[in-house]
């Protein structure tokens, strides 16, 4: 499992943060969406298939050292997001290992929030709680989640009654402020207003830092050549490219025949 | 170089590592605590109001139960009153630990996918707020006892492990029902029914005692029967429960707790993906 909790090390640049060998990573899903057991029971007989296996990661090798800020590419189902969660802890792989020297903290496409009848602060409270983080760090560290995620008042109203904005906002406030040794980020800068855009870029690009690695998926080329000094291109599963920033995503958009359209760069 | 913090790697035998399990289950405690706690607060029930309803809402069932008995002739009576409301109390333990452990898993979808944690937690949690709301009822039922001037008497000291038995078993059906609502998510609107069986099948609107030959047989097939005969026996008769009742209470509860958690576990991985 994975914790927030302090790790008390002093890093270096350079030394490694997370050494992911040879992963491997397949799943079970349902292909309804919601499977229940009326579905099951009326295709009895039938043969029809419930579940299907995804082969999300094969024999995937990386290494992110600290210091580095590494962009992750690649079409949708590639697995980056998979990737991501191994790493995180939230799905064990299926081969390989993981190791991971230090805490992470992650904002993955979901965002903090578990009970939308609950407040806000309920919400990153008990978010907080669950990835291991003590009462009082949590204390400490939510007037300056509440301040950057420009809520107001609005933190103690229910989540339910949040726009997607504000949901953004604060899921991205709780992943960047608890000041973790390594920070996930899932496509997750999309959301907001073009202000809220501009201050979590500059968030990001001030936690570069020696002794933090920033592991950011992204689609926006742009973006990424901005911020990353390293960039990896998955593509079903597999780890296709890795290096700098400028090679990787010219070959990942020749790749795609797009050349360098405005539609890419752009947008998030 | 160091030692990594953390290490994941394929599961063995498709379990997690159970002790690093534990240990991370226990140091997230205070979750346990404070979601039990705003989630009962979401529920009003930290206000004056929101704690009357909690004891309010199992008397009015006990009185319209009371009622139902008289009606179809049924003996009225202090002790069959006392026994009707002590079971009921009981037997709501063990409810809502079910309805609320079913959508627990389901629920805290935005969880499991951001957040590495013992999804155990969830049902657990739905345990600890059911036990929070028996709570109040056991002091409404030591008043109600007093004012039926039922017989009081050491014997009542066994619906202590009677209380543990019934939370290891509510623990059990939880964590078992919110495994299998993941794959089928149309269990909670079976739940219901099956509570409602379960609520007539076991010895709350009659006595176990005065059950016909025929029909004790119910006794082996439904776990509840044992320990709310026991505890039935405990607090409103002052007696000792018998052996067997004891014993079958205790295998029954141990056995669910430990098939609800190897299922929970054996699945857990599978979660993130099924939500």
């Amino acid at each position: 499992m994975s914790s927030l909790s302090a790790s008390n090390v002093e890093h270096k640049t350079g030394d490694l943060a997370v050494s992911v060998q040879n992963l491997g990573l397949t799943y079970t899903t349902a292909i309804d969406r919601r499977p229940t057991l009326k579905a099951r029971v009326k295709s009895l007989g039938r043969g029809t298939k419930q579940t299907r296996i995804v082969q999300a990661l094969d024999n995937v090798n990386l290494d992110v050292t600290y210091g580095q800020v590494l962009g992750v590419i690649g079409t949708n189902g590639a697995g980056k997001s998979s990737l991501m969660r191994t790493i995180a802890g939230i799905i064990p792989p299926t081969q390989g290992r993981i190791e991971v020297f230090g805490s992470v903290s992650t904002l993955l496409a979901l965002g903090v929030g578990f009970n939308p009848a609950m407040s806000g602060r309920a919400n990153v409270h008990l978010g907080g709680l669950a990835a291991g983080m003590t009462r009082k760090e949590i204390e400490d560290h939510f007037d300056e989640i509440a301040e950057f995620s420009e809520l107001g008042d609005a933190i103690d109203a229910p989540m339910r009654t949040y726009s997607s904005g504000m949901y953004a906002r604060l899921a991205f406030s709780v992943a960047a402020t608890v000041q973790p040794d390594i920070l996930i980020v899932d496509e997750a800068l999309s959301t907001g207003d073009a202000h809220f855009k501009e201050k979590s870029f500059n968030k990001i690009k001030e936690l570069r830092s020696e002794d933090r690695a920033l592991i950011l998926v992204s689609h926006a080329m742009a973006t990424l050549r901005e911020i990353c000094n390293d960039v990896a291109w998955l593509h079903k599963g597999k780890l296709v490219s890795r290096g700098n920033p400028d090679q990787v995503i010219d070959a990942y958009q020749d790749f795609l025949h797009l050349g360098k359209s405005s539609a890419i760069d752009e947008d998030l | 170089m160091s030692t990594p913090l953390q290490v994941y790697e394929p599961f063995r035998a498709g379990l997690p590592p159970l002790r690093k399990y534990w240990r991370s289950l226990w140091s997230r405690r205070t979750f346990i605590s404070e979601y039990s706690r705003s989630e009962l607060r979401e529920q009003h029930f930290d206000s004056i109001f929101g704690q009357l309803w909690l004891i309010l809402n199992p008397l009015l069932l006990s009185g319209v139960y009371f009622l139902l008995i008289v009606i179809i002739g049924g003996s009225g009576g202090a002790i069959r009153y006392g026994h009707l409301t002590a079971s009921l109390f009981l037997f709501y333990l063990v409810s809502n630990s079910l309805s609320g452990g079913v959508k627990s898993v389901t629920a805290g979808q935005r969880l499991i996918l951001n957040t590495a944690f013992p999804r155990m937690m969830l049902p657990i949690s739905a345990t600890v707020i059911a036990f929070f709301k028996f709570i109040p009822t056991l002091f409404v039922f030591l008043i109600m006892r007093t004012v039926l001037g039922l017989p009081f008497g050491w014997e009542m000291l066994w619906s202590i492990p009677i209380i543990l038995i019934a939370l290891m078993f509510s623990l059990g059906v939880a964590i078992l029902i919110s495994t299998i609502n993941v794959y089928f998510r149309d269990i909670a609107s079976f739940l219901p029914y099956l509570i409602r069986t379960l609520l007539y099948l076991s010895p709350i609107l009659y006595e176990a005692s005065s059950l016909k030959p025929e029909l004790r047989i119910l006794e082996y097939f439904n776990p509840l029967f044992p320990i709310l005969d026991s505890w039935s026996l405990a607090v409103v008769h002052s007696q000792t429960p018998h052996l067997s009742s004891m014993l079958s209470s205790i295998a029954w509860a141990l056995g669910v707790l430990l098939i609800g958690t190897y299922f929970f576990l054996s699945r857990e991985r599978e979660f993130a993906v099924r939500l």
